[in-house]
């Protein structure tokens, strides 16, 4: 966990012509017999499904982009594609550092283990060696203002907790380029202060950030730049105020020419 | 300078993404398999009252019912068989768990796939390491029933070594192959029991490999535990070293099932995020 050797202004993701189209089951569970019984009948079992098309973004370091858009636009499946969990079908998408990624809170994370023990699996889920996590297990533990609940098992949490032990391992993993998909909205006021500073933290020291949030305010506070996205498509990027501005008006009248056009 | 990109993702093409790489992230990853392994142990065996001791308790009440069964019941008195029956079981059962696990693995690992990027065949590996944790005790419990039975005690033993490492290729291999079938159809899991069950009555476990009938020996053939388990018996129940052919059959079926399934689940996982 060296510190970061990026300078602001370098490009940190650059997405070029993405699109993703992926085959998905109908089945709500696939299954062999399924299969057998509609065999020879034409019966599909898969559909296709256009997330992303032609999308084109860069993020340089030191800077945060947000990612705005309507339920379904694409926006988890663009993270999901810059963190190489879903690969893409068209275009290419280059990262230059490595990525820590916050798309759902307490990802292999084990509920019968203390919190102690999940810090341990959470950390290396993300990537981290044993060493680097006993070296700053004080720092997660702090963060996530457990107390002596972080040996209690983390079935008795509450999901407050949960959450705040999921967003200390994922910022203490230290990574150049950190892609935090809606975890903000967990927790109470007091630690969505804290997680906001923490971002604005991580800003500061040459990272690069990218926030999917429907919390607007949010997005208008620590980001330089919004991306809005529509049904898979790109529909603006700029200066936060003023694409923010431009999705809550079409939020408030619901259609809009320009976004319908050809949909 | 135009600095170079740490990670390209591009459109992939069918087929095996470049080993190497693959090979090297999953190494620097093993400390999360043998972690994320001993997190599953701990939570199937620590809930329970008896916990750790219910992997020496299992086998040993296993091995208690066929003691019933041969040795009371059936009224044989020849200890070997029960030698033979309770080894063996031990050794299949290490191989069937294997499966079971495998197969719920990577379906089971939903929510790690759908927000981590890291090498999904990952998931079977500590599917069937677990397996092998289990198997461990089961071992232990066989050396105490042959030490109070009176089995003989040699060199020749030692050739259980080999034949358990064997098997965990076995073991391994088919936890893969089943996990990334299980991903394209559910219900896999539902046909496993009676699947490992009909297994369990082709290998050579309730009878001994000489009490075939001649016209059944074809069927040794096509099964891969056959020569596994006849070297395993003869090694650890009689102390006598096994038949080469039988490790080497036993040993190309374990490798060409590994191979298979992995270049199956390789081929297969960059859609998983999709499918699961």
């Amino acid at each position: 966990m060296s510190k970061s050797e990026h300078k602001s202004g370098e490009l940190a993701i650059s997405v070029q012509h993405l699109g993703l189209v992926y085959k998905t089951t109908i089945d709500r569970r696939p299954t062999l017999k399924a299969r057998v019984r509609t065999l020879g009948r034409g019966t599909k079992h898969t559909r296709i499904v256009h997330a992303l098309d032609d999308v084109m973004l860069d993020v340089p370091y030191g800077s945060v982009l947000g990612v705005v858009g309507a339920n379904g636009a694409g926006k988890s499946t663009l993270m999901r594609v810059i963190s190489g969990i879903l690969p893409p079908s068209h275009g290419r998408v280059e990262v230059y550092g490595k990525v820590s990624t916050l798309l759902a809170l307490g990802v292999g994370f084990n509920p019968s283990l203390s919190g102690r023990e999940n810090v341990q699996l959470g950390g290396l889920a993300a990537g981290m060696s044993r060493r680097d996590i006993e070296d700053h297990f004080e720092e997660i533990a702090d963060f996530a203002e457990l107390g002596d609940a972080i040996d209690a098992p983390m079935r008795t949490y509450s999901s407050g907790m949960f959450a705040r032990l999921g967003f200390s391992v994922a910022v203490t993993v230290r990574p150049d380029i950190l892609i935090v998909d809606e975890a903000l909205s967990t927790g109470d006021a007091k630690f969505k202060e804290k997680s906001l500073n923490k971002i604005k933290e991580l800003r500061s020291e040459d990272r690069a950030l990218v926030l999917v949030s429907h919390g607007l305010g949010t997005i208008r506070e620590v980001c330089n730049e919004v991306a809005w996205l529509h049904k898979g498509k790109l529909i603006q990027r700029g200066e936060p105020n003023k694409i923010v501005d431009a999705y809550e008006k079409f939020l408030k009248v619901g259609k809009s020419a320009a976004i319908d056009e050809d949909v | 300078m135009k600095p170079v990109p740490v990670e390209v993702y591009e459109p992939f093409k069918a087929g095996l993404p470049p080993l190497r790489r693959y090979w090297r992230l999953l190494w620097a990853r093993r400390a999360f398999i043998s972690e994320y392994s001993r997190s599953e142990l701990h939570e199937k065996h620590f809930d329970s009252v008896f916990g750790q001791v219910w992997l020496i308790l299992n086998p040993l009440l296993l091995s208690g019912v066929y003691f019933l069964l041969i040795v009371i019941i059936g009224g044989q008195s020849d200890k070997f068989r029960y030698g033979h029956l309770t080894a063996s079981l031990f050794l299949f059962y290490f191989v069937a768990n294997s499966m079971t696990a495998g197969s719920k693995s990577v379906v089971k690992g939903q929510k790690l796939i759908l927000n981590t990027a890291f090498p999904r065949i990952m998931l079977p590996i500590s599917a069937a390491y677990i397996s092998f944790i289990r198997f461990l005790p089961t071992v232990l419990v066989f050396f105490v029933i042959r030490t109070a039975m009176g089995f003989p005690f040699g060199w020749a033993m030692l050739w259980a070594i080999p034949v358990a490492a064997i098997t965990g290729i076995l073991a391994l291999g088919l936890s893969i192959l089943i996990s990334c079938a299980n991903v394209y159809f559910r219900d896999i899991g539902s046909f496993l029991p009676y699947f490992s069950r009909t297994w369990l009555y082709l290998s050579p476990i309730l009878y001994e490999v000489s009490a075939l009938k001649p016209k059944l020996r074809s069927i040794e053939a096509f099964n891969p535990l056959f020569p596994i388990l006849d070297s395993w018996s003869r090694s650890i129940v009689r102390n006598e070293a096994p038949q080469a052919a039988s490790l080497l059959q036993g040993l190309a079926w374990a490798l060409g099932i590994l191979l298979v399934g992995t270049y199956f689940f390789l081929s297969r996982e960059r859609d998983f995020a999709v499918r699961v």
